[in-house]
């Protein structure tokens, strides 16, 4: 059954990561997320004083622009904005710099599938990178259910537009029970909740629950990735100093 | 997957068989019927409604004929920041369009136009002193046109300004007219305004008998302008009874 | 007389209306634990929904969907166009969402709500992917024309659950539209067949003379609910949706299935619990909006 992808992927295999932090001089904060061949550029400016017209300024706001690879934005990027700065919303302490802005710029270098889920875990790599205070880390990811019901992991691009069907889902990283078992219960309810969740494409309420079964398995691997990228630099920024 | 519709192609309205695009000499005739079997001098019925949407200070909701509009007032409120100080309060007024409020798609009117005559038959009614440093927005969204849009939205606009409370010296009512060779006709619809010689709009405070605006476009002779101007006052008194009763009968209807 | 819980101890001597605009969050959540809105609706229960069709004359198919106060105003023009070489058995639907000035105290002229594009966006998706409509039925000669169907909603109050009473307005819409009976001329274009003329001589052989009505199949139900804490309010008023900003829409067809799961972020998480009540309100409320509209 692992033969069915025709990159010879696993059903519930991921796509090489790789995250880069650091990589523009001017921006406050930056990283470069890939995922196989998706790859995502992300900017952070700020906390700037003021908030933009509508928001509340008893808390920090957050402001997403999406930069498609080329062309305007249209109707799916302002939707990638919305996603991605509720998302955000979700992970930050936006009580910590009241009235202030922050800003992502998200740059789409190459979109092989899955590039909301890259998209998402750019930014808040690149918002760890810029110091912006945060609860947890989100960590995104796509899955699929393919002709012959299968629920498949980090589709490309080939096998998202072959799909019936397609879920992005982003959750709060696992956390590192420093604690004592009591409060692991309260940590693994929260890793459990749904921060964001898009679909695309007509399915069973179970296939999507079993989307979300698989997503939520995957996240481990994810997670620990990503904390160990965000990890090393703060350690070798320690040594420096030292 | 949801297939994409961008870079749509290039699309035309099927348009009937048969087409004669002149202008019908039954139009100029003296024993004429109008499109809609309305004698000469006689109004649509209107249908007016206050408060028709709850998120705005106050709204009204005009239907005369086809022509079918809602207007929003918001405000008094604060003013845009790089306005200057102001002794007294500011009007600001938008009129936009549906895209299918004419019969083909996205042929309407120029709506900074309409804005600004609504803007100009408005203002002398509204006690602006009585709102200093702020302003108050009056938005209208013409659902469908059917002829004599701005005279209809004018009309609701005035009665969504009383329903929201604003300080009036007197309602406005508006009505127009058309000269169509000999005949005068009130309350034009689309097909006789298109066909029209001349055109005559009179906005007025019914009750102190008081013009706050007149347009006369095309082709006029002095008698008829003055039977005209005589037929659109008489027109806008009994305009102005019937915003009057409406506005009571939602007065009445909260207090029970 | 300032105590560490003023607000609470205040509420009890202020007046209603003052306590909801100074502490929002604690009004309504003194309400939650009464298991009841402002508005007297129990937590579970989504506004009254009404549908009338065909309110704009000068469209093939329109209809206007009200829940609550949240209204939308939805038509179809029907338009013809070459269908594109990659499918030429097939017409095209256009939808755009617009919030008008007149809708909301937020939106002012000349600079769009932000929400609009979003929506547009997400009723685009649902609509197409939920194939409510078989494209193929918009076509009229194969390779030649076909019907693009500009579908045009217009929110003229907003009071909550914007996405919701756009799609129940565009598949009214849907439901009304008549196809008007065309031939196709000698130049290759699409004519009108006017109805007064049609029982007596056609110049030219209708083409869609059995195709007046399209067939409408696994209608999409949209239901957004707000999640609180452990509390779920089905369809929120404006006044909810400002105070408490999780929410999660759950689209479900005639039969069940799920079209859309949407959950942007926001403040709180959703459980798989959750997602499952909301799934279940949106069973009964689709059942009861549909007796509701008849």
């Amino acid at each position: 059954m692992d033969e069915k992808r025709e990159d010879g992927r696993a059903v519930t295999q991921l796509r090489p990561l790789s995250c880069t932090r650091n990589v523009l001089n001017r921006a406050h904060g930056s990283a470069s997320f890939s995922q196989g061949e998706t790859r995502i550029l992300a900017a952070v400016y700020g906390p700037k004083a003021g908030t933009k017209k509508n928001e509340n300024p008893e808390k920090a706001c957050i402001e997403v622009i999406w930069k498609p690879k080329s062309g305007q934005i249209g109707k799916a990027e302002k939707e990638y904005e919305m996603i991605v700065k509720r998302t955000l919303q979700n992970i930050c302490l936006l009580n910590v710099h009241p009235n202030t802005t922050t800003s992502i710029i998200i740059q789409v270098v190459n979109d092989d599938g899955s590039l909301l889920p890259c998209a998402i875990n750019a930014a808040c790599s690149a918002l760890v990178d810029a110091g912006i205070p945060l609860k947890y880390l989100a960590v995104a990811i796509s899955c699929c259910i393919s002709e012959d019901e299968d629920c498949i992991l980090d589709p490309n691009k080939l096998e998202e537009q072959k799909m019936k069907a397609l879920v992005y889902l982003v959750f709060r990283n696992s956390i590192m029970s420093v604690l004592d078992e009591e409060s692991t219960q309260v940590g693994e309810s929260i890793e459990n909740g749904i921060v964001t969740s898009v679909t695309h494409g007509v399915m069973t309420v179970n296939n999507y629950f079993r989307c979300l079964e698989q997503g939520r398995a995957a996240i481990k691997p994810l997670s620990d990735f990503l904390r160990k990228k965000l990890q090393s630099k703060v350690q070798s920024d320690v040594s420096v100093a030292g | 997957m949801a297939g994409k519709i961008s870079n749509t192609p290039a699309t035309y309205t099927p348009s009937p068989t048969s087409q004669d695009k002149k202008r019908p000499s039954i139009f100029t005739g003296s024993d004429w019927v109008r499109p809609d079997g309305r004698g000469l001098h006689q109004c649509r019925p209107a249908f007016l409604r206050t408060s028709a949407v709850n998120s705005a200070s106050g709204s009204a909701y005009a239907e005369f004929g086809n022509a079918k509009v809602i207007v929003s007032v918001f405000g008094p409120r604060e003013s845009k920041k790089a306005m200057m100080y102001s002794d007294i309060g500011r009007l600001n007024c938008n009129v936009s369009y549906t895209s299918f409020a004419t019969p083909i798609r996205g042929q309407a009117s120029d709506s900074k136009d309409l804005s600004s005559m609504l803007h100009k038959a408005l203002e002398g009614a509204i006690i602006l002193e009585s709102f200093p440093k702020t302003t108050v927005d009056v938005f209208a969204l013409v659902l469908e046109s059917g002829g004599s849009d701005l005279p209809v939205v004018i009309s609701c606009a005035s009665l969504a300004l009383a329903d929201a409370g604003i300080m009036l010296y007197d309602m406005v009512a508006s009505v127009s007219m058309s000269c169509l060779g000999k005949n005068l006709v009130i309350d034009p619809v689309s097909e006789e305004e298109s066909y029209q010689d001349g055109g005559l709009m009179i906005t007025c405070m019914p009750s102190r008998n008081e013009v706050t605006q007149m347009t006369v476009t095309g082709e006029w002779s002095t008698p008829k302008i003055h039977e005209a101007m005589q037929l659109c006052l008489d027109a806008c008194s009994k305009l102005g009874k019937i915003m009057r009763s409406c506005l009571k009968e939602t007065v009445s209807a909260t207090q029970e | 007389m300032a105590t560490t819980n003023g607000s609470n101890d205040l509420s009890s001597e202020m007046e209603v209306d003052a306590f909801r605009r100074l502490f929002p969050l604690r009004f309504h959540e003194r309400h939650l634990l009464e298991s009841i809105r402002p508005d007297g609706r129990p937590l579970g229960r989504a506004r009254d929904t009404t549908i009338s069709l065909g309110a704009v004359a000068s469209a093939n198919g329109s209809a206007l969907a009200k829940i609550g106060c949240t209204t939308m105003l939805a038509a179809v023009k029907l338009e013809v166009m070459t269908p594109k070489a990659e499918s030429p058995d097939e017409g095209c639907i256009a939808i755009d969402f617009h919030m008008p000035p007149i809708c909301s105290p937020l939106v002012r002229p000349g600079r769009p709500a932000e929400a609009a594009p979003v929506i547009t966006k997400q009723l685009t998706d649902t609509i197409l992917s939920s194939g409510m409509i078989d494209l193929k039925e918009l076509s009229l000669v194969s390779g030649k024309a076909a019907w693009m169907a500009y579908l045009d909603i217009y929110c003229l109050d907003a009071d909550g659950a914007l996405f919701d009473a756009a799609l129940l307005s565009a598949v009214a819409a849907f439901s009304h539209l008549q196809i008007p009976v065309v031939s196709l001329n000698d130049d290759g274009r699409i004519v009108l067949i006017s109805e007064e003329n049609s029982g007596a001589m056609w110049e030219k052989e209708p083409v869609n003379k059995e195709k007046r009505k399209l067939k409408l199949e696994s209608v999409p139900f949209s239901l957004t609910c707000l999640l609180h804490k452990n509390y779920i309010l089905a369809d929120p008023s404006d006044e909810e949706e400002s105070i408490m900003e999780t929410f999660l829409t759950v689209v479900l067809d005639s039969s069940f299935q799920l079209v859309s799961l949407n959950k942007p972020g926001g403040p709180g998480l959703a459980h798989t619990s959750a997602i499952q009540d909301c799934v279940g309100i949106n069973k009964t409320e689709s059942e009861r909006t549909s007796e509701d509209i008849g």
